[in-house]
C-alpha cells in the first residue's frame, strides 16, 4: 500500500494527527464502544451462551423482578446517604481547615489517607471491627462497661455507608477547600463592614459561591455511590438478609454465579440510565441555582 | 473558645481516621490468640513479625505482589505514553472530525466501569485472555479522564513555540518529544500518581478476570484469603499493611501533588 504525500500543510498535519491518535481510536472502540454495544446486544437475549433472542424480555423481567427493584432502591438510597454525608461532613471539615489554624497540613494528610486505601482494606479492616460477636469494637465496649453494637445487624445500609464516607469524605473535603479558597475575601469584608455575622455570611455568601463544588460534589458521589460494589461483596455480602444488595453486586453475582449473561446485562443499561438520569437531573437543578454577584 | 471546638472537631475527626489504620498494624502483629481475647489486646505484648512470613506460606502472597507491581506499573506507563500524545493532538491540531472524536472521547466518561464489566468478559473468554497479565491491563490503558487533563495542560503552551520547532526541521515525534512533553512533567506526575494509586487498589476487575490465585493482585487475593481463612484476622490484617504500605509511603512523599491534582478534577 503506498502512502500518497499530502500536497497541502494542512493535510499534513491531518495526517500526523490521525497517526498520533491511530491507538487511542483502536483502544476505546475496542474496549469501550465495542463493550458497550455488547451489552446492549446481550440484553436482548436470553439462554446460557445468551445466544437466544428474547427482544426485550429481560427488561420487562427485571422491571417485574422483585429482587431487581429492591436492589436499585437499597442502592439509590445508599447514594443519597453518600451524597449527605459527603457534603455536610467534608464542607465541615473543610470549613475547620480553612481557619488560620496550626497543624492544618497535618490534619489535611491524615484525613486524606482513607481515600487512597483500596476498599479491599476498608471492608476488611471495618468488618474486623463491627463484627457483633467477635469485633474489636464490642470488645472494647465491654471492656469499658458499655453494651455492645450490632450496627451490621441493625443498620447494615448505613453502616457501610458511613464506612464509605470514612474512606471517601477526605477527597470531599479537598474540593470544599478548593472552592472555599476561590472566594475572594472582599466579599466577607464588605459583609462584615455591613454588620453581618458568621452565621448569615456562610448562608448568604459562602453557600451560594460554592454552588458550582457543591454540585460537583454531588454529582460524583452520586455516580460512585450507585456503582458500589466492594462494600457489600466484602462486609456484608449483600445481607442481612438483601438488606445491602447493591446493584452492582446483584449484578456481579447474576452474571458470574447465576451465569445469566443476558439477563444482568439488561440490569447493567438499567443501572446506567438512572445513573445518567440522576446526573442529568442534579446538573440541570444545579444550573438553576447558580449565582453571580 | 471557637478555637478549641474546632481543633476538637479536627482531632475527633483525625483519631477516627487514624485509629482503624493504627489498629490494622497492631493486629498484624498480634498471636491469633490476641486477636480474639475477650479483653481486647490494643497493642500486642511482643509483636509478631513471624506473622508476615506465615503469610507467604498460606498464600501465594509474593505472586499477589508481582501481580499487582506488573499490572499497576504497565498501567500507568501507558498513560504516561498516550495521554499526553492524545491530549497535544486535541489541544494543538485542527484535522477533519475533530470534534465529534473529542465528543466521542468524552462521552465515555459517562460510562461507568460495571456496565463494560459482562462484555469485557466475555471479550477476554474469547481471547483465552482471562487469568492472564494482558486480560487485567488491557481494559485501562488509557481513559478519558487523564487525557482531558492532559489537553488542558498543554492548550495554554505557545503554538509559536511548535511553529519554531518545525522550521528548524525537527520531525512531529521530536516536536512532541523535546518541545512539549518536558513542558507537562508537573501534570504527568499528577496522572502517574493518581493511576498508579487507583490501579494499584482497583478490585472489581481483577475480581472478575482472575481465576487461579497465583494470578490475583493483593486486594482480590486478600479478601478471598480472608474468606478461606476467616478467622486469621491477624494475617489478613498483615497483608493489609503490605498492601497499604506503598500508596501510604507515595502519598507522604508527594501530597502536595496530590491535593492540588483533586483540586485539580473539581475545576470545570
Amino acid at each position: 500500500m503506498s502512502v500518497r504525500t499530502p500536497r497541502t500543510l494542512a493535510g499534513r498535519y491531518a495526517r500526523t494527527a490521525y497517526l498520533f491518535l491511530l491507538p487511542a481510536i483502536l483502544f476505546f472502540a475496542a474496549f469501550f464502544y465495542l463493550p458497550i454495544g455488547n451489552v446492549v446486544a446481550t440484553s436482548l437475549r436470553t439462554g446460557p451462551q445468551a445466544d437466544q433472542w428474547a427482544g426485550l424480555g429481560n427488561y420487562a423481567d427485571a422491571l417485574g423482578d422483585p429482587a431487581v427493584r429492591h436492589s436499585f432502591l437499597v442502592t439509590v438510597a445508599f447514594a443519597v446517604m453518600v451524597v449527605i454525608g459527603s457534603i455536610v461532613l467534608g464542607l465541615a471539615l473543610a470549613l475547620a481547615l480553612d481557619q488560620p489554624l496550626r497543624g492544618r497540613v497535618v490534619f489535611r494528610v491524615l484525613l486524606l489517607v482513607p481515600y487512597l486505601t483500596s476498599v479491599a482494606i476498608v471492608g476488611l479492616l471495618w468488618r474486623n471491627i463491627l463484627d457483633p460477636e467477635l469485633g474489636v469494637l464490642n470488645r472494647v465496649l465491654a471492656g469499658l462497661g458499655l453494651p455492645g453494637q450490632q450496627w451490621l445487624n441493625t443498620a447494615p445500609l448505613l453502616t457501610i455507608a458511613c464506612v464509605t464516607l470514612w474512606q471517601s469524605v477526605g477527597y470531599t473535603m479537598v474540593l470544599f477547600l478548593a472552592g472555599l479558597q476561590g472566594i475572594p475575601e472582599t466579599y466577607h469584608e464588605a459583609a462584615r463592614i455591613d454588620g453581618a455575622d458568621a452565621w448569615r455570611r456562610f448562608w448568604r455568601i459562602t453557600l451560594p459561591l460554592l454552588a458550582p463544588t457543591t454540585l460537583f460534589v454531588s454529582v460524583m458521589a452520586v455516580i460512585s455511590g450507585l456503582q458500589a460494589f466492594g462494600q457489600a461483596y466484602i462486609i456484608t455480602n449483600g445481607g442481612p438478609g438483601d438488606a445491602t444488595d447493591l446493584s452492582v453486586f446483584h449484578i456481579f453475582n447474576v452474571a458470574f454465579r447465576t451465569r445469566d449473561f443476558g439477563y444482568s446485562s439488561a440490569q447493567s443499561v438499567l443501572l446506567l440510565v438512572v445513573i445518567v438520569a440522576f446526573t442529568l437531573v442534579q446538573l440541570r437543578a444545579g444550573r438553576r441555582g447558580e449565582v453571580t454577584y | 473558645m471557637r478555637r478549641t471546638l474546632l481543633y476538637a472537631l479536627l482531632a475527633l475527626a483525625g483519631l477516627v481516621t487514624v485509629l482503624p489504620l493504627l489498629y490494622m498494624v497492631s493486629l498484624s502483629l498480634q498471636t491469633e490468640a490476641e486477636t480474639l481475647a475477650a479483653d481486647a489486646v490494643l497493642v500486642p505484648d511482643s509483636p509478631q513479625w513471624g506473622n508476615y512470613a506465615e503469610l507467604f506460606t498460606r498464600a501465594p502472597f509474593g505472586d499477589f505482589i508481582v501481580n499487582s507491581l506488573v499490572v499497576a506499573g504497565a498501567i500507568t506507563l501507558a498513560h504516561l505514553l498516550f495521554d499526553p500524545l492524545v491530549g497535544y493532538v486535541f489541544a494543538k491540531f485542527r484535522f477533519p472530525l475533530r470534534n465529534t472524536l473529542f465528543v466521542a472521547l468524552l462521552a465515555t466518561l459517562m460510562v461507568p466501569f460495571f456496565v463494560r464489566m459482562i462484555p469485557l468478559y466475555v471479550l477476554m473468554a474469547n481471547l483465552g485472555w482471562l487469568n492472564t497479565y494482558q486480560g487485567l491491563i488491557t481494559p485501562f490503558l488509557m481513559d478519558a479522564f487523564g487525557i482531558f487533563l492532559m489537553r488542558q495542560f498543554i492548550q495554554p503552551i505557545p503554538d509559536d513555540l511548535i511553529h519554531a520547532a518545525r522550521i528548524d526541521g525537527a520531525s512531529e515525534l521530536r516536536v512532541y518529544r523535546s518541545v512539549i512533553l518536558p513542558q507537562t512533567r508537573p501534570a504527568l506526575a499528577v496522572l502517574g500518581l493518581f493511576t498508579f494509586v487507583f490501579q494499584w487498589n482497583e478490585f472489581l476487575w481483577p475480581l472478575v478476570a482472575t481465576t487461579t490465585p497465583e494470578m490475583r493482585t493483593i486486594p482480590v487475593g486478600l479478601t478471598l484469603f480472608n474468606q478461606e481463612y476467616f478467622t486469621l484476622w491477624h494475617l489478613t490484617a498483615a497483608g493489609s499493611v503490605i498492601l497499604f504500605v506503598p500508596t501510604a509511603v507515595l502519598f507522604v512523599l508527594t501530597q502536595r501533588h496530590f491535593v492540588r491534582g483533586i483540586a485539580l478534577t473539581g475545576l470545570k
